[in-house]
């Protein structure tokens, strides 16, 4: 086949490597705090990234009016006033980016008040990521491999 | 040519549009009739703060006016973006409220069984002049 | 012709028509479908309306204008409509019925002769998409107050139905719905992926059909309101489903199928440039709003909703330069790579764009699949609360006034997001190389010009997995 094509070939090869290697990295487990501050209409940090088993503790803390916290895929919630803290005390037991969420009208934008908690390894990315990269590599294959062309690529 | 049916399409569009606009807002002055009706407009201070409307259809800032001896149905509208509370101490408000949040209405009864003044406030920090967010309920 | 087989499974000419059933094809029939659901629409319309005129200012999350519009009504559009239905929103749009009305001289009977109103004809030169295009970008500059305060919806639904009524008065029939609305534009586009459609049966009969009845009208039913020639269209991109050409024919000859999806990408007919923009502005947009709703960052936040002048004046011209510039510019790089792996001298380098850009449609429309669950599934709740209090006027219609916000399954939004864009990824490959066949006349160069595409959609889906689930 063509040199462009040889070069294509190998670096989609040398992606899924990559891909499978990332995802077998594996971290210490251990006990995370965050001190989170709400405020119209973000939070600070907005991406907090823990381990999966790690025991994750956030204090939240409101800087303007009434926020709160609601943490996708756990399900669990808290909020803050100003001068009154909320806490939340769980372990990190399912892998993904979760996007927590304010679950307090605090505002016009109150719907788009989000922050993500990344607990690595993100094997549903990994994974779906994978399967693309897969696809992908299989319909290039497939296009020069076979005569007649009916499946994708 | 199909008068009838015609007639009744065109019915139907007036009920859909005119029809809907006019009942909407019958509804709700029938349902405002029953009672005393006042209606408070919860904003912060920086905004303006409280105001109410009773049968007299006049504005008043800071202050509810009510007769004696009547039930009043008190509607707390938030036209806020952040929530707002309510008390009024001297009175049994039903059902008991915390939390009026940001385009919310929120309606409480109470029989207006005692003459003078009497104070109400927010209980939910809003902004910063949460603590002069307050008026006066008159029972004449 | 071999048969041609979508993934080896499904007959592409395979067409299951839902119009022989008696009941079905009567419903079609009658001049009550689709007036009465349109009437229907109109009266939720007035609601909105309402709640979004009274709901002024306050938050969005509790007014029934803006959670039927920006939660129900366009997360049913990306999710069943479109891609079930085709243009089926159109079908029972309440848009255009006063224009209608007015120009019809009737809402329910057929008044055969000239239609009221001027009737001017629609440029020819904005014949396309073109003006929904920049219509649709020049909408979402504003998604940072209409969708969350209720007199901006107000202002904007209201606005259209408006110059929907003054096109429908000054052009003839629904200029407004072919070249003007701006949910018009990713529904012509998105629709040639849907899995229904309306088309002639048996092209004999309409052959032998002196008076194409279907296009000029007749006591039953009104000429072609959208201006196609029933008897012959090909495509889903300009058929709103208003069903005239049901009661019009006299042999019964226009079906309602359903299909496999995708085909129309593959009918080499009327692709533009106008249409590859609208893909690329698809995507563009998704991926803006993304990131400046669906995201972490504050900033961005403050830029949408015009915390400062400059910063939303830099938000709207980089989302512009995005969509227009940059994400075809990009494209543009992987057409011209792919017409020089092709090695192709004869075959236009705009033609290879344009044929490409066809395989964003798939793609983009799982993008916003996607994107849809990712608000109905935290949001959905609110519609329980606003169906019962629509005016904040303490109302409880159906006694679910107080219902909280209930995020659902949110355990599963990354999977489901996920699993959408691999499933519309495999469609995009699948009409790619397809399309690639078509664009290249040797196979040998098809294959390698078919190449550089396929890297850009699994980098482009790559892309899209690592903002929502990465």
């Amino acid at each position: 086949m063509s040199a462009p094509s040889k070069i294509i070939k190998i670096c989609f090869l040398l992606s899924t490597f990559y891909f499978l290697f990332s995802f077998w990295n594996s971290f210490a487990q251990s006990e995370k705090f965050f001190e989170i501050r709400a405020k119209k209409f973000s939070y600070t940090p907005n991406i907090i990234r823990v381990n999966k088993g790690d025991l994750v503790r956030i204090r939240l803390i409101s800087e303007d009016v009434h926020h709160g916290f609601f943490l996708d895929g756990y399900g669990i919630r808290t909020s803050a006033h100003p001068g009154q803290e909320g806490s939340l005390k769980f372990v990190a037991d399912k892998p993904g980016r979760f996007t927590f969420r304010c679950s307090v009208t605090c505002g016009e934008f109150h719907p788009y008040m989000v922050g993500y908690m990344i607990v690595g390894p993100n094997s549903r990315f990994w994974m779906y990521g994978g399967i693309v990269l897969g696809i992908g590599v299989i319909a290039f294959l497939t296009t020069f491999l076979c005569k007649k062309q009916n499946v994708q690529g | 040519m199909n008068k009838n049916k015609e007639r009744i399409a065109v019915a139907l569009m007036i009920l859909a549009t005119v029809v809907t606009i006019v009942s909407v807002f019958a509804i709700e002055n029938f349902k405002r009739k029953q009672f005393y009706t006042v209606e408070l407009i919860a904003r912060s201070p920086l905004n303006g703060n409280w105001i109410s409307r009773g049968k007299d259809g006049i504005w008043h800032p800071r202050k509810i006016y009510v007769p004696y001896g009547k039930e009043v149905k008190l509607y707390i509208r938030n036209i806020e973006t952040v929530s707002h509370g309510f008390a009024l101490p001297d009175f049994n408000l039903d059902p008991p409220i915390n939390e009026i949040k940001a385009g919310e209405v929120v309606i409480v009864k109470f029989m207006a069984d005692k003459k003078g003044a009497f104070p109400f406030f927010c209980t939910v920090w809003c902004s910063n002049e949460h603590m002069h967010m307050s008026g006066e309920i008159v029972v004449e | 012709m071999s048969k041609d087989k979508l993934f080896g499974l499904v007959d592409l000419s395979w067409r299951f028509e839902l119009t022989k059933f008696k009941l079905i094809r009567a419903l079609f029939k009658s001049r009550w479908f689709p007036l009465l659901a349109i009437i229907f629409n109109l009266f939720i319309f007035v609601i909105i309306l309402i709640a979004g005129l009274i709901g002024g200012f306050s938050a969005g999350n509790y007014n029934f204008g803006i959670m039927i519009v920006w939660i129900l009504w366009w997360v049913m559009l990306m999710f069943v409509l479109v891609p079930i239905f085709s243009r089926a929103w159109c079908l029972m749009c309440p848009f255009p019925i006063f224009s209608d009305w007015l120009q019809r001289g009737a809402l329910f009977n057929v008044n055969t002769g000239k239609l009221n109103g001027l009737n001017l004809k629609w440029p020819k030169a904005l014949k396309n998409m073109w003006v929904m295009n920049i219509l649709f970008l020049v909408t979402t500059f504003f998604t940072g107050f209409f969708t969350v305060r209720p007199l901006a919806t107000f202002i904007l639904l209201g606005g259209i139905i408006l110059l929907a009524f003054i096109i429908g008065i000054i052009f003839e029939k629904r200029s407004f719905c072919l070249y003007v609305c701006p949910v018009s534009g990713f529904q012509g586009l998105y629709s040639q992926f849907a899995m229904a459609e309306v088309r002639r049966k048996d092209p004999e009969i309409c052959k032998n059909h002196k008076v194409k009845t279907c296009f000029v009208g007749n006591e039953c039913g009104h000429g072609c309101p959208w201006m196609l020639a029933p008897f012959h269209f090909t495509k889903n991109t300009y058929c709103g489903m208003c069903l005239e050409c049901f009661k019009s024919c006299p042999h019964d000859n226009m079906g309602f199928n359903l299909r496999p999806p995708g085909v129309d990408l593959l009918v080499d007919e009327k692709r533009g440039l106008d249409e590859a923009w609208k893909a690329f502005i698809m995507l563009g947009i998704a991926m803006v709003f993304f990131l400046t709703m669906q995201g972490p960052w504050g900033v961005l936040k403050d830029m949408v909703r015009g915390a400062s002048l400059k910063g939303y004046l830099t938000f709207i011209s980089l989302h512009s330069a995005f969509s227009l510039l940059i994400v075809p510019a990009i494209f543009f790089f992987f057409s011209w790579l792919s017409k020089l792996f092709s090695g192709a001298k004869e075959v236009s380098l705009r033609k290879i764009f344009t044929n490409f850009s066809y395989t964003l449609v798939p793609l983009g429309l799982g993008v916003w699949i996607a994107f849809s669950i990712g608000i109905i599934l935290p949001n959905g709740s609110y519609i329980l609360h606003i169906i019962s209090d629509p005016f904040s006027w303490g109302w409880n219609l159906f006694g679910t006034k107080n219902f909280p916000w209930t995020p659902v399954f949110t355990g599963s939004l990354g999977y489901l997001q996920g699993l959408t864009l691999v499933i519309l990824y495999l469609f995009s490959l699948a009409y790619g190389f397809r399309l690639a066949r078509q664009t290249y006349p040797d196979e040998a160069q098809a294959k390698r010009g078919w190449i550089p595409i396929l890297v850009f959609l699994t980098l482009t889906t790559l892309a899209f997995l690592w903002l929502y689930i990465g």
